[in-house]
């Protein structure tokens, strides 16, 4: 299994942890990632309130750069794994703007063709029957009695034509893959919603509402921890966990992790040893469970 | 009691259109049993007719011609001819007000062909012509909020006549159960029409002569209520309308054996004949056993426009094929089959909106009428596609105008409050008491089919009366209902019941008139009597109520360019 | 043999709402809305809900099938019943008040229509003819005009849901239908108004609007749109235009975010509320040394990176 790591501007930034977990986990199933070095930010969803072609002229040219290596591409972000199947859907669905384009490429050396590489998200690749394989052979520290809840991120569930998900309305990948590493999933309705990361700056009232009320009811439901597969996520509802009015209220805090430290966890790494000591809130309380099978 | 100068049932192209022209000066109200938007005009897909010339060289005349022989002459010409000469007008007004219409490449409002048409005069945008247009007015409504009074959700039972005039509704507010009197100096009614009646059928579910039969109750005759048009390209099984328009642009019919039998029928317009002639060959072939598999079915085939130009013309039609059979238009046909689709009959009225109540043309005084509700008539026994988005604006803003220039100058009528209202509540508790076994599900059922099957594309003495026996069985069945919801709030299902009761009086009337017309004309088929007969029948129908039977009188045809002439495509 | 759990409610008998279960074996090709008239027509006639063209054209039967606005009549009843469950559950549209079983109070919904202005703009007299568009720009509002008003995506919006003074994506594609429309005059005007709070820059991007629309006005794109206009039209005093701003002058210069610029770069230099509010975040990571490098390194071959926004002149 080798690919094209699509990093993302955050987990080179404010979740460097995210970035430690997800190569040490993958050096451990024996995954290799080739980071993509030349590629840009995949725009966030951003870059396009500004100017859309120019998005996926930059996202064409990542494609391209991952064709020329011959390598699938896989991102460790909700937001860009729903940014970049936007722009190859943008692209592939009309040949005229396709050509425009590559126009635009060109003088950089690089040309996108298209039905060349995928693009998934890291939770897609341990979905998989070979995935799930190498999970399930190289676990040393099985997350028994680790309840644990999902939390996906709007950008890698819709629009559902462009998810790599069976079924983005009620999905699994995760929960199953909690299962088979030990632990216990918790369903909870919020975990396909928002965390409100977008408009923090905006109407921060309004995007701690969500992220309060999604971590809410993951507590409710008993969860010892919320694992997200996107770090915008994670900075929406780890750092910003403290201010959130509606936890303040009732007096709950729960661990956030990002999905390939909850891998590694389970591989049998320390908490340390992925930055878990770098979190806003504290995850200490896992320890228990996790010294349990250490 | 609610006042206003001019009150409005209905509040689709015709209603809204009425509105705007009211409220210029006067006080308006509009009254809907569902929201503006909602409308069925919405529904509308292929286009709306006017000479503009933007495509090929075009004229009042030419589209005059086309409407006159396209409803087998029984239109009366001179409302046509002034009809037809506005619409260029008011298409250039709707395109002002901001309606979003499909270009050609310089710039000017596109324009297609359609079925019967002699040259390419519909408007459009994209297949979902009547959406735009509805829409564009809407916005203008809501940007005149100040000035006109919306009335959604709540229901019209009957129209108040004290005098010989008109002088007001007694309603239901459908949200509270509360009924209510509304005063007005001028009614307007622009109800739609009645395709609910039959079985398969294009319309919406609010399609239930509402208009018509409280205009009848209250001793207006209904006029050419025979004239159903049947829709040639109904969704098979579930009457859902695709478009003309995508024979408009190019389509196909194709029988079980994948000819285009339209070649027997209509050898010079072949897909693009009017649709009464389009929707009978299709039964022909469907009853030779020439339909698909042999079932009640045709195809109507897009495959050979090509993806592009499908996506570009005709979006909707091909999600409709996606999401309501399964058929994707581009790679497969789509299965159709005749649809009760247009009500050329309805309310009489002069060409001015004014409702008439004889062959005389004397008016009901404070009463008006519309669009698909209103017969003036335009169509006369068969209306061609695009020119019904056209009767309703058209007509919408000279009805309003009509009803603006009585009101202005009129006073409330003299109107017993409580009176009026003990009489609807006394109607709608009977309803509520009813403690009968009778299925009322059933009963709509059963009507739709022997009116699907017995007064249909293809009529016989036989089966007509057979029909009309039926009908009446059915009422008499009807008065033993019973109702599960006794509730006040927003109770849908008394609503529904009383909608019933006016579809089977629409029912019998359509029966009675179509076996008492022993020709064939326009969009009504004897084959007992297949052909037409100017001598006899050149003439409107007026039924009329009469000691709880039905009368039948007749008016003339007015008749001014063009004289009746054999009609063939 | 399918189950329809439907949500009951009827404040002039109970004070709560309830679910109420029905068995009904499900024809061949019937929608939801089929299946709802046959429990109303042969189970129970109080079942309430709006219907009308029964053709995906007048947005009446907005509803929410198995925890999703959808519309009744354009959905097969069969593709509700997933993963072998037997069971659909329906309950009424989202961020409405509920009069009675499935009918839903648009009140709001159209107040904040009414709030965008949704007519033409323009003062000038009208020529004899029509105004002339191309077709390039009638494909602009294109797919804004699709739109029936059904709700379904202000059921559904993640910000009205905890934000009742967001204009909502319904408002917003029209507001889109207008300014994106040539024959408008009032671009600027109108920009500035949905720039304000409440406005086009609340949207978090949750793609439930696409997801639910049942038409291609696909609102969460219009918004988009909005958002381009805004800031071609230089409408940028307000956090969202700033933030976009600051977002693409960062990825030109190094190909990838700068974390540290960002969020001051967003609130403006002189937003002193703005800023104090990022304090107590940027404390706390900085506590933790959760912060982005502050030496920005580019990406590899950031020149091409360059170039490439040149030739889009931004």
């Amino acid at each position: 299994m080798k690919f094209a790591l699509f990093t993302g501007c955050v987990a080179r930034g404010a979740t460097r942890e995210l970035m430690l977990a997800t190569i040490k986990s993958a050096e451990a199933l024996g995954i290799d990632f080739v980071e993509m070095k030349s590629a840009t930010c995949c725009g966030a969803g951003v870059v396009s309130e500004k100017n859309p072609v120019l998005t996926d002229a930059l996202n064409a040219r990542t494609f391209a750069l991952a064709e020329e290596q011959g390598l699938d591409l896989v991102t460790i972000c909700s937001t860009c794994q729903g940014n970049l199947k936007k722009s190859e859907c943008n692209i592939d669905s009309d040949s005229q703007y396709k050509d425009k384009i590559n126009y635009v490429l060109k003088d950089g050396g690089h040309q996108y063709q298209g039905g060349k590489i995928k693009i998934k998200h890291f939770s897609n690749i341990l979905a998989t029957p070979k995935g799930k394989a190498l999970l399930k052979a190289k676990i040393k520290r099985p997350l028994t009695g680790l309840k644990t809840a999902g939390f996906y991120g709007c950008y890698v569930l819709r629009p559902s034509e462009l998810s790599e998900y069976e079924d983005p309305d009620n999905p699994k990948e995760l929960e199953e893959l909690f299962e088979i590493l030990g632990a216990t999933p918790v369903y909870y309705p919020s975990r396909i919603k928002c965390c409100g990361f977008p408009i923090i700056m905006m109407n921060k009232e309004a995007s701690h509402a969500m992220a309060g009320n999604a971590l809410a009811e993951a507590v409710e439901e008993g969860a010892d921890c919320v694992v997200t597969g996107c770090p915008l996520c994670h900075l929406s509802l780890d750092s910003y966990q403290p201010e959130i009015p509606i936890l303040q209220e009732k007096h709950y805090s729960i661990p956030i992790l990002h999905l390939p430290q909850l891998v590694a966890l389970a591989l049998g790494f320390s908490p340390e040893e992925i930055g878990m000591d770098k979190h806003i809130v504290s995850t200490a309380r896992l320890d228990k469970i996790l010294a349990q099978h250490a | 009691m609610i006042k206003h100068d001019v009150l409005i049932v209905g509040a689709g192209l015709a209603g809204q259109r009425a509105a705007l022209e009211v409220c210029k000066e006067l006080d308006v109200g509009l009254l809907t049993k569902v929201y503006p938007s909602r409308s069925h005009s919405g529904a509308a897909q292929g286009g709306i007719a006017a000479s503009l010339g933007n495509s090929e060289d075009d004229s009042w005349e030419e589209h005059m011609f086309d409407t006159v022989k396209g409803g087998d002459y029984l239109a009366d010409q001179d409302a046509v001819e002034e009809y037809v000469k506005a619409a260029p007008r008011v298409i250039y007004e709707l395109e002002h007000m901001g309606c979003a219409f499909s270009r050609t490449e310089d710039g000017k409002i596109a324009q297609r062909s359609f079925g019967g048409h002699s040259k390419p005069r519909a408007c459009f945008s994209a297949d979902r012509t009547g959406h735009a247009i509805l829409h564009a007015l809407h916005e203008q409504v809501l940007k005149n909020a100040k000035s006109i009074k919306i009335y959604s959700e709540w229901y019209m039972h009957q129209l108040v006549i004290e005098e010989g005039r008109c002088c007001g509704v007694v309603v239901s507010n459908i949200r509270t159960g509360e009924v209510e009197v509304i005063h007005a100096k001028a009614v307007v009614f622009a109800t739609g029409g009645y395709g609910r009646v039959f079985k398969i059928t294009t319309n919406a579910f609010a399609g239930t002569a509402d208009g018509a039969i409280a205009a009848f109750r209250a001793g207006v005759p209904l006029e050419d209520p025979e004239f159903v048009q049947f829709h040639p390209s109904g969704l098979y099984r579930q009457g859902i309308l695709f478009s003309e328009a995508a024979r408009g642009e190019g389509g196909y019919l194709l029988n079980g054996a994948g000819d285009r039998f339209m070649e027997q029928y209509a050898p010079s317009r072949m897909e693009l004949a009017p649709r009464d002639i389009v929707a009978r060959a299709e039964q022909s072939e469907i009853d030779a056993g020439r339909g698909v598999n042999g079932e009640a079915c045709i195809h109507l085939d897009l495959r050979h426009l090509g993806e592009a130009r499908i996506m570009e013309r005709l979006p909707q039609i091909r999600q409709l094929g996606i999401d309501f059979i399964g058929v994707d238009c581009v790679k497969d046909p789509l299965p159709i089959q005749p649809s009760a689709h247009y009500s050329m009959g309805g309310i009489p009225t002069n060409m001015f909106g004014q409702v008439i109540t004889d062959a005389d043309s004397t008016p009901m005084q404070g009463f008006f009428a519309a669009g698909e509700c209103a017969c003036v008539s335009v169509h006369g026994a068969n209306r061609l596609g695009t020119n019904s988005l056209l009767e309703a604006t058209v007509f919408g803003e000279r009805t309003g105008r009509s009803a603006l220039e009585y009101a202005r100058n009129a006073e409330f009528g003299k109107l017993n409050e409580s009176h009026q209202k003990a009489r609807v509540l006394k109607q709608v508790e009977e309803i509520f008491q009813r403690d009968g076994s009778e299925s009322y599900n059933d009963i709509r059922n059963e009507m739709k089919d022997v009116m699907m099957e017995k007064c249909g594309v293809f009529r016989d003495a036989d089966n007509l009366k057979s029909c009309v026996d039926a009908i009446r069985s059915l009422k008499e069945r009807y008065k033993k209902g019973k109702v599960t919801d006794k509730g006040q709030l927003f109770n849908t299902e008394v609503y529904e019941i009383i909608e019933l009761g006016n579809m089977l009086e629409m029912a019998e009337i359509i029966s009675t008139a179509a076996l008492a017309r022993t020709e064939s004309r326009g969009g009504h088929y004897r084959t007992d009597f297949p052909k037409r007969d100017d001598q006899d029948f050149l003439k409107h129908t007026l039924v009329y109520s009469k000691d709880g039977e039905l009368e039948l009188k007749y008016k003339p045809v007015v008749i001014t360019r063009y004289q009746p002439k054999e009609r063939t495509y | 043999m399918a189950k329809f759990r439907i949500k009951r409610y009827n404040p002039e008998k109970q004070a709560e709402p309830y679910f109420e279960e029905f068995e009904y074996d499900i024809p061949d090709g019937a929608t939801l809305l089929d299946c709802l008239n046959h429990i109303k027509w042969n189970m129970d006639g109080t079942l309430t809900y709006r219907m009308s063209c029964r053709s995906a054209i007048c947005g009446s039967c907005g509803m929410k099938g198995n925890g999703h606005a959808l519309l009744a009549c354009q959905r097969q009843a069969a593709h509700l019943l997933k993963d072998g469950s037997d069971t659909i559950t329906i309950e009424p549209l989202g961020n409405m008040p509920v009069i009675k079983d499935l009918v839903t109070d648009f009140q709001q919904f159209w107040d904040k229509v009414d709030q965008v202005k949704p007519y033409l703009k323009n003062k000038e007299k009208p020529p004899e003819l029509e105004r002339e568009q191309s077709p390039h720009e009638f494909k602009i509002i294109d797919d804004a005009t699709t739109c029936i008003m059904c709700g379904a995506c202000y059921s559904d919006c993640n910000v009205l849901e905890v934000d009742k003074n967001f204009l909502g994506p319904a408002a917003l594609a029209k507001a889109q239908r207008f300014v994106g429309d040539s024959r408008d005059k009032a671009t600027r005007e109108r920009i500035k108004e949905l720039s304000k709070p409440g406005g086009m820059w609340d949207c978090t991007h949750c793609g439930e609007c696409v997801e639910r629309c049942p038409k291609p006005a696909e609102p969460f794109y219009r918004i988009k749109e909005l958002m381009a206009v805004g800031l071609k039209e230089g409408v940028t005093n307000n956090v969202g235009a700033r933030h976009a701003l600051s977002f693409v002058k960062s990825v030109k210069h190094s190909g990838r975010l700068n974390e540290n610029k960002i969020p001051i770069e967003s609130m403006g230099y002189f937003n002193i509320k703005g800023l104090l509010d990022l304090v107590p975040v940027g404390l706390r990571m900085l506590l933790k040394m959760k912060i982005p490098p502050i030496i920005h390194k580019p990406v590899d071959d950031v020149k091409d990176v360059r170039r490439i926004f040149e030739e889009f002149g931004e």
